[in-house]
């Protein structure tokens, strides 16, 4: 534990960690600090200084993103500081063009809208090449990004991937897959932790079946994901007219994830309302065909048929294969039902590969 | 190699040498090269390009004494010719063509005699030498700070020279290059380091085939025993001449600015403490080691301290590099040794493209931060450079201004948008049109002065309050400033 230390925040002496992010523990103590390119995950970066505080003994105002909490330490949010916010806000819009190219959340308008900041104009060199990429999954506007880099800052130090690249510099300097190529031929996994981060929502999902709503306007739903047995907890957006799930996000305070999904957790989630999804049971009948009937008849035609395998063949003609979907509590399951119910030591999950 | 592709494609589409080919024709086109015809040589150049050929407008080259200039390659047309004076400090008027030549005129005295560390900064700090790279932090003080961190520590030499109007390190490389060596020499020698780098830019390929010789001939004669000096060559962005793009760069990464606190002096190169000296602040040393350093500090005038190179360029009969007093007027050095101007003079930068733009009036103004001060300017790098009456001066501070865009590293918000958003702003004004009002045009210099990252986006405004101070009629269209 670090030693606890005080410092002056707004002329109230407060305590906190030494070494914590002075942003996070102004927040604890009631004073809130916005920021854009911040992000927990990922190692102070400092660019876009909406952050900037008054610390007592600095020439200029520094970032409550970068700067840690020391002992003695007098910060200050109000005197100059709301003005800067509001003039860096002001830059920001000058060359934001797309507010909501995929209905996600905008930091920088709620900023915006928060510190009455209006576009003053547009600059003349604000539009840049428009990026379409043949990947199913993600979207991509360069006019809604604000070069915080917190996507390329991701894919670097949370999935240890070049996916993305900072490109250029000066007027033409954009973010875009590395070289240019598509997702595809990177060496993106598509996990979509790069739009996860991204404050403007310039890079998005692409809806399969898609909602006109925005996200803020969708149905949270938590739950875990069913694709493997982590457990990631995922939040379903439910279309609230359609009650059709639309897209998956997660929060970064979820465990054991935190906020981190994979490409299926992400975007496989369209077999929820797939036509093939097999929603009752079904036994072969006579005719060779499936039919659907009740959960009683279909789990005693099951056992009726391993019984007769059994009586047949024994215990250890029977192997028992469990989906990598399922939990552990349901892994454990499964294996007192092979060892104990049907007697066979030939029990395996596909995880374990 | 262990580097991933996006980084690869980010470092290589971040350094101008590195996306564009190296023997491409690049024309310069800052400002002083811009008021002598610039713009035309360069359309006369893609003009009569070959097929396939490569001409580029690029920011200064630091060939200003020459301008308007070109490279081809390595080759830089005009072909290169000196135009510098005497003095007591560095004394340009020789030209070292070896180690012996260097010797014969009383070089290598400081290293052999070297003074305990605690005198060296002592006479440092009564020398009242700072830093000559343009942000003037005082020598001694840098010096004391490295010595105090824990070793190992590194030194660096800041050769990036790329400020517009700049060109007195080029100067000192291709005509005593064992005098910046020897500076450098000293400053390991202080700080007990083994292993020194010099960060030179690209474009500067006689300054680097001069050190390398000398190099050579200082290893040959036992000086560098035991010690490790590289010569790390720049890959063409001026923001690597700020200390901590250039260790990012050195460290094979895009020149973006760290945030500051720690200073290098406490982290720098591979997070060691590091001494990073401009070529020239080196080059006084064993000046002020030999003389003391009261004795240099009086050879300043009008309550300055010591001397330094001046960079001329511009509308003046002998552009060039000229050893003179800090505290010498603008007219002293113009119509001293620069020859005069040669047209009615128009506008004068003092210092490099972030001192500010200063009228003809302020000819007899001391060129010492205090007096310039008064001005709203500084004197940076003094690289001094002197507009003709027929050059206008919102294009001078466009060109300026779109020269910091260009040139910003993107990292933080103020500096990359508020350069573009300035730019913008005089570019509607040149056309009668107003993009924003002049109360909050002052908001967002007031926001790129305090929040930027480093002295690039804290730089920019000075030369727009400059003008705004001296030439009020041109931006009465914008309206009044809110206060005083």
């Amino acid at each position: 534990m670090a030693r606890t230390v005080e410092f002056t925040l707004d002329g109230q002496r407060v305590a906190a960690p030494e070494g914590e992010l002075l942003v996070h523990a102004a927040a604890r103590h009631g004073v809130f600090i916005p920021t854009l390119c911040h992000d927990d995950k990922l190692d102070p970066y400092g660019g876009c200084r909406m952050c900037v505080v008054g610390v007592e003994g600095s020439p200029r105002p520094l970032p409550a993103c970068a700067t840690r909490v020391a002992e003695g330490l007098v910060v200050s949010t109000n005197s100059d500081v709301p003005a800067y916010r509001k003039t860096l806000t002001e830059m920001l819009l000058a060359e934001h063009l797309d507010p909501s190219p995929g209905g996600r959340p905008n930091e920088l308008v709620d900023l915006a809208e928060e510190v009455g900041a209006e576009t003053p104009f547009v600059l003349p060199d604000a539009k840049r090449e428009p990026y379409e990429d043949r990947n199913r999954f993600m979207g991509y506007d360069p006019d809604a990004c604000i070069l915080c880099n917190r996507c390329v800052r991701y894919t670097q130090e949370v999935m240890q991937c070049s996916a993305l690249s900072l490109e250029g510099r000066g007027p033409h300097a954009r973010i875009v897959p590395t070289h240019g190529y598509s997702w595809l031929d990177t060496e993106c996994e598509l996990c979509g932790g790069c739009l996860s981060v991204c404050p403007t929502g310039a890079i998005y999902e692409k809806f399969e079946e898609g909602t006109t709503r925005p996200e803020r306007a969708l149905e949270k739903v938590k739950t875990t994901c069913t694709y493997c047995g982590v457990g990631c907890q995922i939040d379903l957006n439910v279309d609230p007219e359609t009650k059709r799930i639309v897209k998956v996000t997660s929060d970064p305070t979820y465990l054991p994830n935190e906020g981190n999904l994979c490409v299926k957790g992400r975007f496989a989630f369209n077999f929820v309302h797939h036509p093939d999804r097999l929603t009752e049971p079904l036994v072969r009948g006579e005719d060779g065909e499936l039919h659907p009937t009740t959960w009683e008849h279909a789990l005693s035609t099951a056992a009726a048929g391993l019984n007769r395998v059994k009586a047949e063949h024994g215990a250890q003609a029977i192997g028992v294969l469990a989906s990598a979907r399922l939990t552990m509590e349901e892994n454990f399951a499964i294996q007192k039902l092979a060892r104990t119910a049907i007697g066979t030591n030939s029990v395996h999950s596909c995880e374990a590969t | 190699m262990n580097i991933r592709r996006g980084e690869v494609h980010e470092v290589v589409s971040f350094y101008s040498f590195l996306r564009e080919p190296t023997d491409a024709v690049r024309v310069c086109i800052g400002p002083v090269c811009d008021c002598l015809g610039a713009r035309d040589l360069l359309a006369r150049e893609q003009e009569q390009a070959q097929d396939g050929a490569r001409v580029l407008g690029v920011e200064c080259l630091g060939h200003c004494d020459l301008a308007p200039v070109l490279m081809r390659g390595d080759a830089v047309e005009p072909e290169l010719a000196h135009s510098t004076n005497g003095g007591p400090s560095v004394d340009l008027a020789q030209a070292d063509e070896t180690l012996a030549d260097y010797e014969a005129r009383g070089g290598l005295a400081a290293l052999r005699s070297l003074p305990q560390p605690g005198r060296i900064v002592e006479e440092l700090k009564a020398s009242g030498l700072a830093g000559y790279g343009g942000a003037g932090f005082p020598t001694g003080v840098k010096w004391e700070a490295v010595a105090g961190e824990r070793g190992p520590r590194y030194v660096i030499v800041n050769a990036d020279e790329g400020e517009p109007g700049t060109i007195k390190d080029r100067y000192l490389m291709e005509r005593r290059p064992h005098l910046v060596l020897e500076g450098m020499l000293v400053a390991m020698r202080f700080a007990e380091s083994t292993e020194g780098f010099i960060y030179l830019r690209e474009e500067y390929a006689l300054s680097r085939a001069r050190l390398n010789a000398a190099l050579e001939e200082l290893g040959a004669a036992g000086l560098l025993d035991g010690l490790q000096i590289r010569l790390v060559v720049g890959a063409g962005a001026y923001i690597c001449g700020e200390e901590t793009a250039m260790l990012e760069s050195m460290e094979g990464r895009r020149g973006m600015p760290r945030l500051k606190p720690p200073f290098p002096s406490q982290v720098g190169y591979l997070g060691r403490p590091t001494l990073i000296n401009n070529v020239e602040t080196l080059a006084h040393v064993p000046a002020v080691l030999r003389m003391g350093g009261e004795a240099w500090a009086a050879l300043g005038v009008r309550g300055a301290k010591g001397v330094r190179l001046f960079s001329v360029s511009g509308a003046v009969a002998r552009p060039g590099c000229y050893e003179a007093p800090n505290g010498s007027t603008i007219r002293e050095l113009v119509e001293g040794p620069a020859g005069g101007a040669i047209e009615e003079i128009g506008a004068i930068v003092p210092g490099g493209a972030a001192s500010g733009i200063l009228p003809p009036a302020a000819l007899d103004v001391p060129l010492a931060r205090d007096d310039l001060r008064e001005w709203g300017a500084g004197v940076g790098s003094a690289g001094l450079q002197v507009f003709p009456a027929s050059y206008p001066p919102l294009r001078l501070l466009a060109e300026t201004i779109r020269f910091f865009a260009e040139e910003s590293c993107q990292k933080c918000t103020p500096c990359r948008i508020g350069n573009r958003g300035i730019h913008h702003v005089l570019a509607e004004l040149d056309a009668g049109r107003v993009a924003m009002s002049r109360e909050q045009v002052e908001e967002w210099l007031d926001a790129m002065v305090a929040t930027s990252i480093c002295g690039l986006g804290q730089g920019a405004p000075f030369p727009v309050r400059n003008a705004f101070r001296w030439w009020p009629e041109l931006f009465a269209p914008l309206g009044e400033p809110a206060r005083a």
